[in-house]
C-alpha cells in the first residue's frame, strides 16, 4: 500500500514537491523547536550581564525607584545615593542604546507585576529622530514576547512581520548566541559590572568641552512621540512619580534640539517635572567629572544623584 | 523615496510563491501575460511615477527595433539606432547624471569666472534638481541599448510582440539589479513551454535560499561593521579602516552576489534561465581574471559593445589599442555606477591596473615560473584582495576628499583595532569564512563531495536545514536595501 502511495505521489510532481517542501518545514521546525529551547534555558540561566539585567527588570525588580534611559540612565543615577537620600530601594532599569520604544517596553512588564513609587526617565537628545533601522534595538526584547503580551505592541514596531518571524523559537535569540554562551561560562557568572543595575564609569575626560554647532532640526518619528506620552500617561494612570531628566554633558549646545523641546511640552501638558541639565555651570565646568563628553564618571555620578535629589525634593514641595 | 519590495522581505516571498503557483496553473500560452502582470505590479509597488519613464524606453525601443529591422540600408539602420540609443541614453543621463553634469559645469564656470575675474568671489550655488530616479532605469536602458545594437548588427530579429518585449525588460526578478540579460537568451524563452520541472524548481530554490544566507547573515553582518567604521572614518585608526576595506568587499560581493543568486533562482523556480553574474571572483589570481568572474553581465556588455569596438576600431595602434579601450570602458563602467567623481576614480584604478597587467603579461609569466604553483595562487589571489578592497574604498565612499584621507590613513597603520562587539567579528568572519569555502568547492573541488546535490537526502535536508537555521541564529534581518538598487 505505502509502495502505491509512494509510487502514486511521485507521478505527480506538483503533489511530491509540495510533499518534499511541506516535510522540509516539518524538519527545520522540530530543529528550530529544540534550539531555541535550549537557547531560551541559557538565555535565562545567566547570573549576571546585560541580559540578566534586562530579564531582571521585566521579571524581578520591586524597587520602590526605577531609572529608565539609555547608557546615560546606565552611569548617571548613583543607587546609593539615591537609596540614602530618598530612603526607598533602587533598580536602574537603563541600556545601553535602547530607546523610549524599549523603556516603554519595560514599563508595560513593569506595571503589569506591581507599581513602583518613582520613576525616572533620562531623555537624549535626537531621541525622537527619524532613522531608518532604528526600531532593530527593540530586538533585544525579543525573548520575552511569548512570556509577556503586555509587550507584544511595543515589539512588533521593530517590523511590519516581526510577529510571523517570532513563530521561529530561534529567532528571539538572534545573533544572542555568542553571548549567551559567554555569559554561562564560569567567570562571567561571577562577574558582577553593575550595582543595582548602575554601572559605574572610572575614567575622566581630559580634553576641552564640545561645541555642538547643529541645529537641532530633522524629521521627527511620530511613533516615538506617541510613545514618549504613553509612557508618561500610563505613569500618571498608575499612580507613579515621574521625573524626566536631561542630564548632563560635556557639551555647549548652540541651538535647543527639537526632540528636548517636544518632551518638555509634553511633560508640561501633564504636569510632569523636566529636569533639564544642558546648561549646568557646574558641570559645564567640570571635565573631571565625565568619562566621555555624553557620560559621567562615577564621582560625576554622586554629584549628579544628589543635585537630583535635591530637585526631586524642590518639585515636591 | 522609493520602497522597493526588497528579495529578503517577506512580502516578495509571498509575491513569488503567488506567482509560481499561478505560473503553473496558467495554460503556457497565457503564462508570459502573468509574468508580465507581476512585473509591472512589482514595479508599482515602488512608486507608480516612475513607471512611465520605464514605458517610454521600453515603447521607443520598440519602436526603433522594428524600424531598424525594417531598415532598407545601412544609413537608415544607423538613424534608427542613433535615434534609440538618444532615447535611452537621454532618459539614463538625465535622470541619474543630470545634477553631476550641474554641479560640473558650475564648478567649471566657477573656476573660469575666478581666473578671468581674479579676487571676485562667485556666491551662487548650482542648481539641484529633485529627481526621482526610474526604477532599474540603468540596467533596463542597458537592456534595451544592446537589443538594438544586435539588430543593427543583424545577430537578432526584432520582437514583434510588445507584451513579450515589455515582460523582457521588466521581468521582475532582474528589473532591479540584473543580471543584464541579452534579447536573444531571453525572449525565446517566454515562447518555450515550461512544464514543471522539480529538479529545476529544487535547484532555483536552494539558489534563493543560498542567496538569503549570503545578504541575511554574510553581507547585512558586515555591513554593521563597515557602516559604523566609514561613518565616522576621522575616528578611526588605519588598521581599522583596512580591514573595514576588506570587509566591504566581501560584504559587496554577498549583497550583490545573494541578489543576484536569489534573481536567478526566482526565474529558475519559473522555468526561465537568467545568465550568471558571478562565476567564484574570490578565486581570482589578476584583475584581468576577477573581471571575467565579477559582475559577467555588465562586463560582458561593456566588453561586447564598448571595448571590442574600440580595439577593433583602433586596431592600428597595435597594444596601445587595448590599453585604450580599457581606459575607456572602465571609465565609463565606472561612470554608470553612479554620478560621482569617485566612481570615475574607481573605473580609472580598474582599467590602469589591467592595463599594467595586460603590458607586463609576458614578463609576469616568465617570473612565475621561477615558484611553485601554490604560492603563485596565493601571492595572486592575495594581489586581486588587497587592491581590489583598496580601489572599493572609492566605490564606497561619497566624498572624495574622506576617500583619500581614508586611505592615506590606511598607510600610516597605526594605532588599535576597533572591536565593536567579539560576537559581530566572530560572526563575519565566518560568513567570509563560509563564503570562502563555497567559492573554492566550487572551484577547485567540482566533481567531489557535493552538498546541496548529495545522493542522500540526508546530506541535503542537513545542509538546507542548517543554512536556514544559520539565517534565524546570526541573520540580519531589515537590513535595508540591496547595494546594486541605487544604480
Amino acid at each position: 500500500m505505502m509502495k502505491f502511495i509512494i509510487i502514486k505521489t511521485k507521478k505527480n510532481k506538483y503533489l511530491f514537491f509540495l510533499i518534499k517542501l511541506l516535510l522540509l518545514f516539518a524538519v527545520v521546525f522540530i530543529f528550530d523547536a529544540a534550539i531555541g529551547a535550549v537557547l531560551k534555558h541559557y538565555y535565562f540561566k545567566q547570573e549576571s550581564g546585560l541580559q540578566y539585567r534586562t530579564t531582571y527588570s521585566i521579571e524581578k525588580t520591586k524597587a520602590d525607584l526605577l531609572v529608565f534611559g539609555a547608557s546615560r540612565a546606565n552611569h548617571h543615577y548613583h543607587p546609593k545615593v539615591f537609596e540614602k537620600g530618598l530612603k526607598m530601594s533602587y533598580y536602574n532599569v537603563g541600556r545601553d542604546g535602547s530607546s523610549i520604544m524599549y523603556h516603554k517596553g519595560v514599563l508595560n512588564a513593569v506595571l503589569k507585576r506591581y507599581t513602583p513609587k518613582i520613576i525616572i526617565l533620562d531623555f537624549v537628545i535626537e531621541e525622537f529622530m527619524k532613522i531608518d533601522g532604528n526600531y532593530d534595538r527593540l530586538s533585544s526584547l525579543l525573548p520575552y514576547y511569548q512570556t509577556h503580551p503586555e509587550m507584544r505592541l511595543i515589539i512588533e514596531l521593530k517590523s511590519k512581520y516581526e510577529k510571523y518571524k517570532l513563530i521561529s523559537s530561534i529567532y528571539p535569540y538572534n545573533s544572542s548566541l555568542f553571548t549567551i554562551a559567554m555569559g554561562n561560562t564560569e567567570s562571567n557568572k561571577k562577574r558582577k559590572g553593575d550595582i543595582n543595575g548602575y554601572v559605574p564609569l572610572t575614567k575622566v575626560w581630559n580634553d576641552s568641552i564640545i561645541v555642538d554647532n547643529r541645529t537641532g532640526n530633522y524629521e521627527l518619528d511620530s511613533t516615538k512621540i506617541k510613545v514618549y506620552e504613553s509612557f508618561i500617561q500610563d505613569c500618571i494612570h498608575s499612580q507613579v512619580k515621574l521625573y524626566i531628566v536631561f542630564s548632563p554633558h560635556y557639551i555647549k549646545f548652540r541651538h535647543a534640539d527639537s526632540s528636548i523641546l517636544i518632551a518638555k511640552e509634553i511633560a508640561q501638558k501633564y504636569h510632569v517635572a523636566f529636569i533639564d541639565f544642558s546648561k549646568d555651570a557646574f558641570f559645564l565646568k567640570s571635565h573631571q567629572l565625565f568619562q566621555d563628553i555624553d557620560h559621567l564618571n562615577d564621582d560625576g555620578a554622586k554629584i549628579f544623584s544628589n543635585l537630583m535629589i535635591d530637585k526631586m525634593i524642590q518639585s515636591r514641595n | 523615496m522609493l520602497v522597493y519590495m526588497l528579495f529578503d522581505s517577506i512580502h516578495y516571498l509571498i509575491f513569488l510563491s503567488i506567482v509560481f503557483v499561478l505560473n503553473y496553473l496558467l495554460p503556457h500560452k497565457f503564462r508570459w501575460v502573468l509574468l508580465l502582470v507581476a512585473s509591472l505590479y512589482f514595479y508599482l509597488v515602488a512608486g507608480a511615477s516612475t513607471i512611465f519613464v520605464a514605458l517610454i524606453i521600453v515603447i521607443s525601443t520598440f519602436i526603433c527595433g522594428l524600424l531598424l529591422d525594417r531598415g532598407k540600408n545601412a544609413k537608415t539602420k544607423k538613424f534608427y539606432l542613433l535615434i534609440g540609443l538618444f532615447i535611452n541614453l537621454g532618459l539614463l543621463a538625465f535622470f541619474k547624471y543630470i545634477n553631476f553634469f550641474i554641479a560640473t559645469s558650475f564648478d567649471g564656470f566657477n573656476m573660469m569666472h575666478h581666473f578671468v575675474n581674479t579676487g571676485e568671489v562667485f556666491d551662487k550655488t548650482p542648481i539641484v534638481l529633485t529627481l526621482l530616479v526610474p526604477l532599474g532605469i540603468s540596467y533596463i536602458t542597458f537592456q534595451a541599448i544592446g537589443y538594438l545594437i544586435e539588430i543593427n548588427r543583424g545577430n537578432y530579429s526584432a520582437e514583434r510582440n510588445l507584451g513579450l518585449f515589455t515582460t523582457y525588460l521588466l521581468f521582475f526578478p532582474k528589473l532591479l539589479s540584473g543580471p543584464i540579460e541579452r534579447a536573444h537568451n531571453f525572449l525565446p524563452q517566454l515562447l518555450q513551454k515550461h512544464d514543471f520541472d522539480y529538479s529545476q524548481v529544487v535547484q532555483g530554490l536552494k539558489r534563493i535560499l543560498w542567496g538569503l544566507f549570503l545578504k541575511l547573515v554574510v553581507a547585512n553582518r558586515l555591513a554593521l561593521y563597515t557602516s559604523a567604521v566609514f561613518s565616522t572614518s576621522e575616528q578611526h585608526t588605519g588598521i581599522t579602516l583596512l580591514v573595514a576595506a576588506v570587509f566591504f568587499m566581501f560584504q559587496l560581493f554577498a549583497d550583490f552576489g545573494g541578489y543576484t543568486e536569489m534573481a536567478i533562482g526566482s526565474a529558475q523556480i519559473l522555468g526561465f534561465r537568467l545568465m550568471e553574474n558571478f562565476n567564484n571572483p574570490f578565486v581570482s589570481k589578476s584583475t584581468t581574471e576577477l573581471w571575467r568572474r565579477w559582475h559577467i553581465s555588465l562586463s560582458t556588455w561593456f566588453s561586447d559593445y564598448v571595448f571590442n569596438p574600440i580595439v577593433i576600431d583602433k586596431r592600428d595602434w597595435n597594444r596601445w589599442s587595448v590599453v585604450y579601450a580599457s581606459f575607456v570602458t572602465f571609465l565609463l563602467l565606472g561612470f554608470w555606477h553612479g554620478a560621482n567623481w569617485n566612481f570615475l576614480i574607481f573605473g580609472f584604478l580598474q582599467a590602469l591596473v589591467l592595463s599594467l597587467e595586460f603590458l607586463t603579461k609576458k614578463s609576469r609569466k616568465k617570473l612565475r615560473n621561477h615558484f611553485p604553483d601554490f604560492v603563485n595562487n596565493i601571492v595572486g589571489v592575495l594581489y586581486v584582495i588587497a587592491f581590489f578592497s583598496f580601489s572599493l574604498i572609492f566605490f564606497n565612499i561619497n566624498d572624495t576628499n574622506t576617500a583619500f584621507s581614508i586611505i592615506k590613513k590606511i598607510f600610516t597603520f597605526r594605532g588599535s583595532f576597533y572591536f565593536d562587539s567579539p560576537s559581530l567579528i566572530l560572526y563575519s568572519v565566518i560568513g567570509i569564512f563560509t563564503l570562502l569555502l563555497v567559492q573554492y568547492k566550487r572551484e577547485y573541488y567540482k566533481g567531489n563531495f557535493s552538498f546541496t546535490n548529495n545522493k542522500s537526502w540526508i546530506v541535503r535536508y542537513f545542509i538546507y536545514c542548517s543554512l536556514i537555521l544559520l539565517i534565524l541564529l546570526i541573520g540580519v534581518f531589515d537590513g535595508g536595501q540591496f547595494i546594486y538598487f541605487k544604480f
